[in-house]
């Protein structure tokens, strides 16, 4: 535990980074994301199951804003995020001070202990308790018990539905959305300086929370998302309607990996997928 | 007066011919969620619940209604106003920090602008509340000059008693019509069944006359640069809020020549909520955006509806991705009002 | 009697190869029914999956994309591009719900007149045993005037 201060506390105080963000624990025991600036921020560091953030979600903040290295304590899963932001182009591996943390799962509710029924499925298929590469490391990796994928369950469950069972499956998922946005606000790869929502002339999306407004958005999000998403599971934890986000996006990193082979934030140096091609792509289903 | 008491059970009989009368009958379900209701046996009643993830606002200000509709008609274009739908809102079941929000909003679509929309709801229902058994880290209503038993919004008022029986008590003449009005199902109250008490006492966190106070002269203070920087801007906390209530307005474009005009939640914490059509944005970063959620609950709204636009339910920061809890946010401004009121 | 149903079908054709093949069919006189309304967009690459999202939005049954063949692209890798994207969308969209019963794809350069009209005659075919789409439609429901308006004003 301390060790993840002292790390923090020396980049700090050495200014091999200029700010780290990490974790720390509120007054009512509440881990949440924070900035540390000063080496006596940095004694308020901490890392535990509760650490669910994602918290490369904060680089496009800092984009241009000066120099000196951003410092970031960062899981394993996280640092895929991070990956893929460098991948496409959206921040360097240079002005990062990475420090990596050993983890030992995390909840997926975050008013309940850490337990195997409280573990979030993305632990279950982490290959890498450890980052593959940072900077600094801190913290012991502990075993833990592998969850239950109910999620892979319900996925079973929609692809042996026919597609008229699916629509109205999604459709009354897609139906429950506010369109708060909360979805596009965590999630580390929706970068964008300008949503497609957000453009208005003309207004591709609409913008009210009607049954067409919410399908389009919740399709075209997930769209962007194909082949992109690292899966934090960010997006469904933040939704306030519970809608299972994730599974679309787990979805298409299943096709973008049976298709293509690929699986974004997994090397600094291939190619996105979107953005690039092979001449050989799959062209079975054009006429 | 007599005193009455009624069963959960003749409560869903009320539910029930309230149904039969094409009233519109919202309560809490077993998932703990404001629902309109289809059967009155999905009605639930635990004082002991945390409030619902959403508020029950989307029932007098949903997420998205027209205002009207056009069509091109050659060179004219025709103008169709929706017919509202008139039927009676029965509420049942609301906390005290649930049926407060509806006084507190009411004013500002009773501003300048009558908002009929909202009106011809409001006007129209009836809020059973109910008082409160739980509390949290978060709960705050305490701290606003209300409390777990306050009535504030309430036409009908019940409290718990054992054998799930509740207390009638009736709040406004709206709530004394009622109870005339279902009068059978209510029983007199011979002080039979005991009454559930809250088990603990909500505690006070914060002065609210001192948060005043430094808001009133600390709009620029470094507080703000760190109170809300890792905010996200996701505007969860203004959705589900009972007393957000901030719109949009749109054009919606269906086929070439017809479309509507709609009314759309919509919520300061988005960049582009005060962003001009020139591109400059006064509000240009999280934390000024952040500012004014905090202002204009604790401060704003006082300075020109005398209420705070807040009634304590600590939704905002049970949802919250980041945990950024409100109450800890005004219990700082607290404790910073106690050693400076100056402009720094 | 109810009527027989005609599919309302968007094309969104690259200007180079289809529009095109499309434009030699009519000049030589080739049949092909009239349930196909064509937009002419400057490539594949240029084709946004939401634009084939608004054209169900708008009322379409079923939505074709055509350009043309690989190596052939007017812009070297616009279609190579789009391929991908493709790949990706269809997918989605088959897991949502929308299958390829609606959105058709096929690469038709300007001298194939014939192989257009036999690709659009088909998509009408099998949009058309489809049906039209009614929950599509149905979600636009809250858009559309409704039938008890309140009488109308008029506005210059
Ligand atoms: S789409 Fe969801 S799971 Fe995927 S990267 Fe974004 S927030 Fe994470
Ligand atoms: S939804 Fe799409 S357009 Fe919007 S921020 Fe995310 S990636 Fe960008
Ligand atoms: S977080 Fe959920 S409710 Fe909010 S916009 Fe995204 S899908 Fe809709
Ligand atoms: S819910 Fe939290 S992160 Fe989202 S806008 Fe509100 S305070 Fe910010
Ligand atoms: S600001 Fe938060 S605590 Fe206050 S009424 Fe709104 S949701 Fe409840």
């Amino acid at each position: 535990m301390n060790e993840l201060k002292q790390i923090c506390k020396e980049a700090l105080t050495e200014k091999k980074a200029r700010f780290i963000i990490a974790y720390r624990e509120d007054k009512n025991k509440k881990t949440k994301p924070f900035i540390a600036r000063t080496p006596e921020d940095a004694e308020q560091i901490i890392f535990n199951h509760q650490a669910v953030n994602n918290l490369a979600v904060y680089f496009p903040r800092f984009k241009n804003s000066g120099e000196g290295k951003i410092g970031i304590v960062v899981k394993s899963c996280d640092l895929k995020a991070v990956t893929a932001l460098i991948q496409e182009n959206q921040i360097k591996r240079d002005d990062l001070f990475i420090i990596g943390v050993n983890c030992s799962g995390v909840v997926r509710d975050t008013t309940m202990e850490f337990s195997n029924d409280n573990t979030q499925i993305k632990c279950k298929y982490c290959q890498a308790k450890t980052p593959p590469y940072y900077d600094e490391l801190a913290e012991e990796s502990k075993e833990f018990e592998m969850p239950d994928d109910d999620q892979a369950e319900l996925m079973a469950r929609i692809e042996k539905m026919s597609s008229d069972e699916r629509l109205e499956f999604w459709s009354a998922e897609f139906e429950k959305c506010i369109k708060c946005y909360a979805c596009r606000q965590v999630c580390p790869m929706c970068y964008c300086e300008k949503c497609i929502v957000e453009k208005s002339e003309p207004q591709w999306i609409d913008t009210s929370s009607t049954a067409r407004g919410n399908f389009s958005w919740n399709i075209i999000r997930a769209f962007h998302m194909a082949g992109r998403c690292i899966g934090c599971h960010e997006c469904e934890r933040a939704c306030p309607m519970d809608i299972p986000l994730t599974l679309l996006t787990r979805k298409m990193g299943m096709v973008a990996s049976s298709e293509f082979g690929y699986r974004h934030g997994m090397s600094l140096t291939e190619p996105a997928l979107i953005g690039t091609y092979s001449t050989s792509d799959k062209e079975d289903f054009i006429k | 007066m007599e005193e009455y008491i009624v069963s959960l059970d003749n409560l869903k009989k009320i539910a029930d011919e309230l149904l039969n009368n094409h009233c519109r009958v919202i309560g809490t379900t077993s998932e703990n969620k404001f629902k309109e209701l289809n059967y009155a046996e999905e009605l639930v009643l635990n004082p002991g619940a945390v409030p619902t993830s959403s508020s029950f606002k989307e029932f007098f200000f949903p997420k998205t209604e027209p205002l009207f509709f056009y069509k091109q008609n050659h060179s004219n274009v025709d103008l169709f106003n929706p017919i509202q739908d008139k039927s009676k809102i029965v509420i049942i079941g609301a906390k005290p920090c649930d049926a407060a929000s509806l006084p507190i909003i009411s004013k500002v679509f009773n501003w300048d602008y009558k908002d009929d929309l909202f009106n011809s709801r409001y006007d129209n229902s009836l809020i059973i509340g109910m008082s409160c058994h739980y509390s949290d880290e978060f709960c705050f209503c305490n701290d606003l000059g209300s409390s777990p038993e306050n009535m504030k919004g309430s036409d009908v008022f019940l409290k718990p008693l054992a054998d799930n029986y509740f207390k009638v008590v009736s709040v406004t003449p709206k709530g004394a019509e009622f109870i005339n009005e279902y009068q059978k199902y209510f029983e007199k109250d011979l002080g039979k069944n005991k009454s559930l008490e809250r088990k603990e006492e909500n505690p006070k966190h914060f002065d609210y006359d001192k948060v005043k106070t430094w808001l009133d002269n600390n709009f620029e203070n470094k507080f703000w640069d760190t109170a809300g920087e890792m905010c996200l801007g996701c505007a969860q906390c203004a959705f589900v809020c009972p007393t957000c209530h901030c719109f949009d307005i749109v054009d919606e474009q269906n086929g070439s020549c017809a479309g509507r005009r709609a009314k759309n939640w919509d919520a300061c914490q988005f960049s582009l909520f005060t962003k001009h059509a020139s591109g400059h944005n006064p509000r240009d970063n999280q934390e000024k955006r952040y500012r004014q959620r905090i202002s204009h609950k604790f401060k704003y709204y006082m300075d020109k509806f005398d209420e705070v636009l807040c009634t304590g339910c600590g939704r905002c920061s049970r949802g919250c991705p980041v945990s950024l809890d409100i109450l800890q946010i005004v219990e700082e401004i607290n404790s910073l009002s106690g050693n400076s009121n100056s402009i720094q | 009697m109810e009527e027989k149903f005609e599919p309302k079908i968007v094309a969104f054709v690259c200007n180079w190869c289809t529009y095109t093949g499309a434009d030699l069919a009519g000049t030589s006189r080739l049949k092909q029914e009239a349930n196909a309304r064509l937009i002419r967009v400057p490539c594949t690459g240029r084709i946004d999956p939401v634009f084939i999202i608004k054209a169900f939005e708008n009322g379409a049954d079923g939505v074709l994309i055509s350009g043309c063949h690989p190596g052939d692209c007017h812009y070297n890798a616009g279609n190579f591009h789009a391929r991908r994207r493709w790949i990706l969308f269809k997918n989605l969209l088959d897991f949502i719900g929308i299958d390829s019963s609606r959105l058709h794809f096929s690469w038709v350069s300007a001298s194939e007149g014939k192989k257009w009209v036999d690709i659009v005659d088909d998509v009408i075919d099998t949009v058309r045993a489809k049906g039209p789409f009614k929950q599509y439609k149905k979600m636009n429901k809250e858009i559309e005037i409704p039938v008890d308006v309140e009488e109308g004003v008029s506005a210059k």
